[in-house]
């Protein structure tokens, strides 16, 4: 066995026939973006604690069904995605974008007094997590988790032209923001 | 080509180019993507401010922190589910000596198997002509949620002797573990994705190495 190459769908084949360790394995492979991504979804890490362990006891469970159409991360996403907004819907909380937003908003600093002070990457980055969540979620899943266009649509359950439209718009947003604070990037 | 037209084109381009720098686009989009990077002189700086996008998503999420309990309360709750029953792994003397450990506590077996392994190494030393190689069981003072690992299953017919000291030299230190199935938590002291990617390599490379999995690699990614 050439286990440093041992692929997820081999490990779900594992879990499926009752192996354990495999699903440990696969914990130790993926828990950690998925506990990123149910924590930028609800805006909780209490709540992402509880549902990424959901998601592997799920993964447990569900691994004799696995048809491997997509890929073991996307499925997995997609389980915490499904979990994510049950819990949020039973703790009828909204989402954060718009308090995340209020927040950046009432500080003492305005805007421009706050970007003066940090640097186009810190800007940035602070200006990734006050995007809307439908558009936030679109950049984690192309630019951290490494999701294609067809994966993002089968995580959030919406058609591939939704995800460009997100995407496009994300970015707008994202470009409109640093001109606003002095770094203009040429687009849109 | 009008200026909207244009305008447009880029728009489509720009919605494309995280796909581009993730890697996940191809056919026709990826064909047009390229095209565009090589014609365009506006498209490297857009590409330029896609990679900053590309970084700074990735220090927003990597800000998260998940707790470094979160395996060892995974499995008790894993262990709690019921599933199809698991037939015993290891037919090794690793697997039947810490299979009886795994019944207890977690870390309660740790501690056990921990003290297991310095007896053997202990015993290692005292034989005659031993080599003196040693190895070393992570402590508090690592801060394992850090640092970067790999799973390691040994073989069955594996000498405890060669595992010391090939660990003991390359400055490995097993974190946790045996799993049911005898896979070992190793920390590998690697600062690069490049170090890490060669110590995996060499620890696959050995006989008493049956599976090696890659776990967490130096920031850098590699």
């Amino acid at each position: 066995m050439t286990a440093a190459t041992e692929t997820d769908r081999a490990l779900v084949d594992r879990v499926a026939k009752g192996d354990r360790a495999a699903v440990r394995l696969l914990f130790m492979r993926h828990h950690a973006r998925v506990y990123r991504f149910v924590a930028r979804q609800t805006g909780s890490e209490m709540m992402a604690d509880d549902i990424a362990n959901e998601v592997f006891l799920e993964l447990w469970k569900q691994a004799p069904g696995f048809e491997g159409r997509s890929e073991v991360s996307t499925w997995l996403l997609g389980i915490a995605r499904f979990k994510a907004l049950s819990s949020l819907r039973k703790k009828k909380e909204d989402w954060i974008d718009d308090d995340a937003a209020a927040e950046i908003a009432d500080g003492a600093d305005t805007p421009e007094v706050v970007t003066m002070k940090e640097d186009k990457a810190a800007a940035l980055r602070r200006m990734i997590n006050a995007l809307p969540e439908e558009h936030r979620t679109v950049i984690d899943l192309a630019y951290y988790h490494g999701q294609s266009v067809t994966e993002i649509g089968e995580v959030l359950d919406i058609p591939v032209a939704t995800v460009k439209t997100r995407m496009f718009y994300a970015r707008k947003k994202l470009g409109e923001a640093l001109k606003a604070a002095g770094y203009d990037r040429g687009w849109p | 080509m009008s200026a909207a037209e244009k305008m447009s084109r880029r728009d489509e381009m720009e919605t494309l180019l995280p796909f581009y720098l993730n890697g996940s686009l191809e056919g026709a989009e990826l064909e047009a993507v390229e095209e565009w990077l090589a014609s365009d002189p506006a498209a490297l700086a857009a590409l330029g401010e896609a990679e900053a996008e590309f970084s700074g998503t990735a220090a927003a999420n990597e800000a998260i922190r998940p707790p470094a309990d979160a395996l060892s309360r995974f499995t008790r709750a894993l262990d709690a589910e019921a599933g199809p029953a698991r037939k015993p792994a290891g037919q090794s003397w690793f697997a039947k000596v810490f299979g009886q450990l795994t019944a207890m506590p977690a870390g309660v077996a740790w501690a056990a198997a921990a003290a297991l392994l310095a007896l053997v190494l202990v015993q290692s030393f005292e034989r005659p002509g031993g080599k003196g190689n040693d190895f070393e069981v992570a402590g508090a003072q690592d801060d394992l949620a850090k640092l970067p690992f790999a799973l390691v299953k040994f073989k069955a017919d594996a000498k405890m002797s060669d595992i010391a000291g090939f660990l003991g030299q390359n400055g490995l230190k097993i974190a946790g573990g045996p799993t049911a199935d005898g896979i070992f938590h190793v920390t590998v002291p690697a600062e690069t994705a490049a170090d890490y990617d060669k110590l995996v390599s060499l620890i696959a490379a050995q006989p008493f190495a049956e599976a090696v999995i890659q776990g967490r690699k130096p920031a850098d990614g590699g």
